[in-house]
């Protein structure tokens, strides 16, 4: 078990259903930062989640949020990692689906957008974790008009949307974009002026 | 502001996520769309569940199988939740194989002349007109324009088979198989089909980085505005499901 940065849980009971929230966490705290945001949402606010995987796979996910006491039964994850070596989708767990590469954005998108109307009376929020994954495999202006697309998708469904990124490694661009379109800001980005 | 037309054609609504959107609203009654795609683009899926959804609001329903045997056809389909055997147990989706059609008829020729196009354009408005229906797929038309010898003969056949089917009252999908969907291609196998038909609807691949993303364009559908813009596409277990394509990934790298 961790302890948990309560600060989240307490930003997070001012924030509406259709919101979006940019979240920057830094290279250490990253896996706190994602405990300390889906801790509250699925057990405080009983929400179900669809965590998008580009960081690492769906599978380390589950046994890391496990070894933190965070139950991952009503989070159904989009995996884009594990289909990139042989093996990778090897694994007992059945709340995974997964995307050949995460360069099929269109999928991810329509991949969710599924899982939302297979259980419409259920509130979600969707994590997407991270903006930096992804862009090692989309160019730019790519990336920033689908995070444009995606958060104006889901705030217009009420569905809650978490973007995660390390703010010093994330395109410049892209950053400033989702400065534009998020509407709020969890900040554990650690910045480091050398 | 542009002056807005006061008439509408009523619509054959499909069901099928996002597409109606795409046709503001649905394809005109009794149309013929051409369903134009590559290999393991969505057309039969696609298809499939235009008709299961004119089934599940009540419609009568006809499926041709040319190109595969139907047998094959529903236990691929059955993989779908959106598919339900009881829908053609109840006679509410009938499937024909063309091949037991062809030898209802006596068409044992490699080669179709005039007198057999008639006979099979025939058959399939009796059967229209006998069950009353309203949906009804070719899947596809290319293998049966592969036995008419001419393009002459095949703008005959389709033609009269899109002008039977529209006076009773019946929007149809006519599947065809295009090797190609790139912006130089036709949209057709025959290069005839596409003059004629009411509606035609591309599918095909986006190669991406060594990946193919499915999609959906609509290319023409006389009677109502629609987008023409490519949409990306997907086959999830409960059918049929698009959204725009990104635009700075909406071309072949």
């Amino acid at each position: 078990m961790i302890e948990l940065d309560a600060g989240i849980a307490d930003q997070l009971t001012e924030i509406g259903p259709a919101s979006s929230i940019q979240v920057r966490v830094g290279t250490s705290n990253s896996f706190l930062v994602m405990c300390s945001l889906l801790q509250p949402l699925l057990q405080d606010f009983g929400m179900h989640g669809i965590y998008i995987c580009a960081s690492r796979s769906a599978a380390e996910m589950i046994q890391t949020f496990d070894s933190a006491g965070i139950d991952s039964t009503n989070l159904h994850f989009i995996d884009t990692v594990s289909s990139g070596f042989i093996g990778g989708t090897n694994n007992e767990y059945e709340n995974i689906e997964y995307i050949d590469s995460p360069i099929m954005l269109e999928s991810i998108m329509l991949r969710t957008l599924y899982w939302l109307e297979s259980d419409p009376e259920t509130p979600f929020f969707v994590v997407v974790d991270s903006v930096n994954a992804l862009s090692i495999y989309n160019e730019g202006r790519m990336l920033a008009e689908y995070l444009h697309t995606f958060i104006n998708t889901f705030r217009s469904r009420e569905v809650l949307t978490a973007i995660v990124n390390v703010p010093d490694q994330t395109p410049p661009g892209v950053l400033a974009n989702l400065d534009l379109y998020c509407t709020d800001l969890i900040d554990r980005g650690q910045v480091v002026i050398n | 502001m542009m002056p807005q037309s006061q008439y509408q054609r009523d619509r054959c609504v499909t069901g099928i996520d996002g597409l109606d959107e795409i046709l503001r609203g649905g394809i005109p009654y009794g149309s013929t769309v051409l369903v134009a795609g590559t290999c393991g683009s969505g057309k039969t899926t696609l298809a499939m569940e235009f008709l299961v959804q004119g089934a599940l609001q009540g419609e009568a329903c006809a499926h041709f199988s040319a190109t595969e045997p139907s047998v094959k056809l529903l236990e691929n389909v059955r993989q779908f939740n959106f598919f339900d055997m009881r829908l053609v147990d109840q006679g509410r989706i009938n499937v024909f194989d063309m091949d037991v059609l062809f030898s209802w008829l006596g068409m044992s020729k490699s080669s179709f002349d005039m007198d057999d196009i008639d006979a099979m354009v025939k058959a399939i408005t009796d059967i229209v007109n006998t069950i009353g229906v309203t949906r009804l797929v070719i899947d596809s038309v290319t293998t049966l324009c592969y036995k008419i010898p001419n393009e002459q003969l095949i703008r005959d056949f389709l033609f009269k088979l899109g002008k039977s089917l529209s006076t009773l009252g019946c929007t149809s999908l006519l599947v065809s198989e295009i090797t190609s969907a790139g912006a130089k291609s036709y949209w057709s196998s025959f290069g005839v089909e596409e003059a004629i038909l009411d509606g035609i609807m591309v599918l095909g691949d986006i190669e991406r980085m060594g990946h193919l993303l499915r999609f959906i364009q609509v290319v023409k559908m006389r009677g109502t505005p629609h987008s023409r813009a490519k949409y990306a596409l997907e086959l999830t277990p409960n059918g049929v499901m698009m959204t725009p394509m990104l635009k700075w990934g909406a071309v072949n790298d």
